[in-house]
């Protein structure tokens, strides 16, 4: 009786600690109605006969994954009210995964070869997540999406989508003309700062870089002219940075052209990367981490730094955060490379795409196609996320109509990155090889050799292992 | 007969689940570590391709694995070192001295050791903060001038997270030593005082020959924790590329999408490991004494 008993209670321990390991994603996925394979019957199954009111997706389940952004904190229902609106639209179920860590949810399963039919997640972010699925090739061909009915509308994608979005690297990442992943929310990034402190004391906000640094001069001890939250903010600013310098040089120096960075215009841009450094509140790179980086971005709230590059969701982000008397958000493009030019501000854009090995590709590309209808595109509006949709700055107000006018002001649009290239070992990744290093170029600034042949080095390399 | 088979039998049921996620869960990836050194692939890539040990001469050229051993080697060394001195010293006072209060010491330093890492990363960004920060604040009050180091950046990192991973780790180590201690018979050290051995003469000829044992197997504990620790302290603590330790270095490489050059370097550091445990107990022998 005794040995019997002790048998139960091993093999009651075995099934606990398996049962520990079921790898639902996201938790919720065990409350939700069960995900029986039998009820997400494949498209060709499902197709015409039993629609009466022409739900294209009745009863089908389309899985999505997006990342739980700054968006979510300010209106945290968005997303349920999105998949609820494309529920009601195509009688397709929607099972949400909503996650800040989305890549440490959906990176696991993914592997395992189950994937979700829709995933927000931006290319840029720290676990590269997306990169890694653009470089070995693993996301659906979505440029038939373009050319697809809204659901429940009868425009098509295409004709929504603002103009200009669907042809950088960031969509078309293999530049075949082929769309692989669509452009979600956008938003410009450039420089921030405090309205009030150059309105009192009669500066004006700089338009060349000369100007930059004479306006550097003249801070009084303490007020330093530039901070940054993390180095990893230098990419927006980078680019931004290269597009001042004429769409023909950030084209070459985005595809690495040999020699780009011997070029009057590329030794310009490091040059006023480096300078840059040198006019940094020293602070900075002890607190660019990403446990401190909201200290950084303090240091324009209290006037101990004049500008910072960011994105329009710092206004979000640092709302309850102290500041002096009378701060206002000001937002500039970067200054002109030469007096006359035009200021450039990157375009930053999160991108939605669907996997390749996704159940539902169909689902998922009908899912993306809802995304840019006026249901969708009203709610996102709400936490304050823009889609690239046309008409949509004129819904805008506060301080936001400011930014998203920052292009109509004349300035030019940089938009998309570097190329996408293979992963090879012993070569860094641009964050590491272009910005990471900027830490130590603030504290010391005899690294600024190294940094430079560290760049022209990877840029051969990079060229030489180029996807596409 | 029948009754030593059934009692082997009953042995095996018993063992059989502890030897089954033994194997499931520690066993087999390890094996799958090994393996996949051999290949590369992209984290969530169908295909691998077989490369040999290609991973590993690239590994070993790379400068920056190199720094990030080094790195590792350093924190081991000087993070262990300091730990077990504080962790004997204080355990020592804390059970051989009558203090007021003893208790109270003994949850305050244990207390680091259940805050998980997170919450340890954001009192040292107190702590560190350049401008009103809890150090530079106190060095500034004491020399009466305003003293701003730069705690979070380099040169001065290493420093930063030697002192918050011996802070975090010094509780658990006298917990540890302090039990062993309280079970020294008090007798030894009363006829060790009759014969006048001083308090120090007693603490090196008592207390250390007797926790000996003790003071082996947390040591070789608390290297292979480091190798872990590192990792953690300097994910949540420092700015992406400033200071990088053998796992940190991995899992970079794992975001980079060389799936198998990490795993190279997971079976380096597995190795490097293995190694340093066997040395420190190899290193550490002593004739174990009875009490």
């Amino acid at each position: 009786m005794k040995k019997i008993l002790s048998a139960l209670l091993a093999a009651v321990m075995v099934l606990g600690m398996l049962a520990g390991c079921s790898n639902n994603p996201g938790g919720e996925g065990s409350k939700a109605p069960d995900s029986d394979p039998t009820k997400a019957p494949d498209a060709a199954q499902s197709e015409p006969v039993n629609e009466p009111a022409g739900k294209p997706l009745e009863g089908q389940t389309v899985k999505v994954a997006a990342l739980s952004s700054g968006y979510i904190d300010a209106y945290p229902e968005m997303w349920a009210e999105v998949c609820a609106a494309f529920e009601e639209e195509t009688g397709a179920k929607v099972e949400l995964v909503l996650e800040k860590n989305l890549e440490a949810v959906i990176g696991p399963s993914m592997q395992g070869g189950d994937y979700p039919d829709a995933v927000l997640c931006a290319t840029g972010r720290p676990d590269g997540l997306t990169e890694q699925f653009i470089k070995d090739k693993l996301i659906a061909d979505i440029t038939d999406v373009l050319s697809m009915n809204v659901p429940g509308e009868d425009k098509k994608v295409s004709d929504k989508l603002l103009g200009g979005f669907t042809d950088t690297t960031l969509t078309n990442p293999y530049g075949d003309g082929k769309t692989y992943l669509a452009p979600m929310f956008y938003s410009p990034c450039g420089l921030f700062y405090n309205a009030d402190l150059f309105a009192k004391n009669g500066w004006t906000v700089p338009t060349t870089w000369d100007e930059m640094w004479a306006l550097a001069d003249q801070l009084p001890e303490g007020q330093y002219l530039f901070t940054y939250p993390t180095a990893g903010y230098f990419d927006a600013f980078f680019y931004a940075l290269m597009r001042s310098f004429g769409p023909d040089f950030f084209n070459k120096a985005t595809a690495y052209e040999e020699g780009i960075w011997d070029t009057d215009e590329g030794k310009q841009c490091l040059e006023i990367v480096a300078k840059l450094a040198s006019y940094t509140n020293p602070v900075t790179p002890a607190q660019a981490n990403n446990n401190d980086f909201k200290m950084n971005q303090q240091l324009v709230l209290d006037d101990k730094a004049l500008f910072m590059p960011n994105g329009t969701w710092i206004v979000g982000e640092m709302a309850d955060s102290p500041r002096v008397d009378g701060f206002a958000w000001g937002m500039t493009a970067l200054p002109a490379s030469q007096s006359g030019g035009n200021g450039s501000s990157f375009c930053w854009i999160e991108q939605i795409w669907v996997p390749q090995g996704a159940e539902n590709v169909d689902g998922g590309k009908q899912f993306v196609a809802f995304m840019y209808s006026d249901k969708a595109a009203e709610i996102f509006l709400k936490g304050g996320a823009v889609q690239p949709i046309e008409g949509i700055t004129d819904k805008l107000d506060g301080d936001n109509k400011m930014f998203y006018s920052i292009y109509d002001n004349g300035a030019d649009a940089a938009m998309g990155g570097f190329a996408t290239t293979e992963s090879v070992a012993g070569l860094g990744s641009i964050m590491e090889v272009f910005f990471d290093p900027v830490n130590t170029l603030v504290s010391d600034p005899s690294t600024k050799d190294a940094w430079i042949s560290g760049i022209k080095d990877a840029n051969d390399q990079y060229r030489a292992h180029l996807v596409g | 007969m029948l009754r030593s088979k059934g009692r082997s039998r009953f042995i095996a049921l018993c063992v059989a689940p502890a030897a089954l996620l033994f194997t499931i869960f520690m066993i087999i990836p390890t094996l799958n570590v090994f393996r996949m050194s051999l290949f590369e692939r992209g984290a969530y890539s169908p295909t691998e391709t077989f490369v040999g040990l290609n991973n590993f001469k690239i590994l070993f050229n790379d400068t920056k694995f190199i720094t990030s051993m080094q790195n590792t080697i350093l924190l081991i060394v000087v993070v262990t070192l300091i730990t077990f001195f504080f962790a004997i010293v204080f355990a020592a006072i804390l059970t051989r001295e009558k203090i007021k209060g003893q208790n109270f010491f003994r949850i305050i330093f244990y207390i680091p050791n259940i805050l998980s890492i997170v919450v340890i990363a954001g009192i040292f960004s107190a702590v560190y903060k350049p401008e009103n920060g809890m150090l530079n604040s106190i060095f500034s009050m004491i020399s009466g001038r305003n003293i701003m180091i730069l705690w979070k950046d380099q040169p001065i990192i290493v420093v930063s997270v030697i002192i918050a991973m011996v802070w975090q780790a010094i509780g658990y180590y006298m917990v540890m030593y302090m039990a062993s201690m309280s079970a020294v018979p008090v007798d030894l050290y009363e006829s060790a005082g009759l014969d006048g051995a001083g308090r120090l003469d007693q603490f090196f000829e008592i207390t250390m020959p007797l926790i000996w044992t003790n003071i082996r197997t947390t040591l070789t504990f608390f290297i292979i924790s480091t190798i872990n620790m590192a990792f953690l302290f300097i994910k949540s603590m420092v700015a992406p590329g400033m200071l990088d330790v053998g796992l940190s270095f991995m899992y970079n490489q794992k975001d980079a999408g060389l799936y198998g050059y990490s795993m190279a370097a997971g079976v380096v550091i597995f190795l490097f490991s293995f190694a340093l445990s066997a040395l420190v107990n190899q290193f550490t022998k002593r004739d174990v004494l009875q009490m």
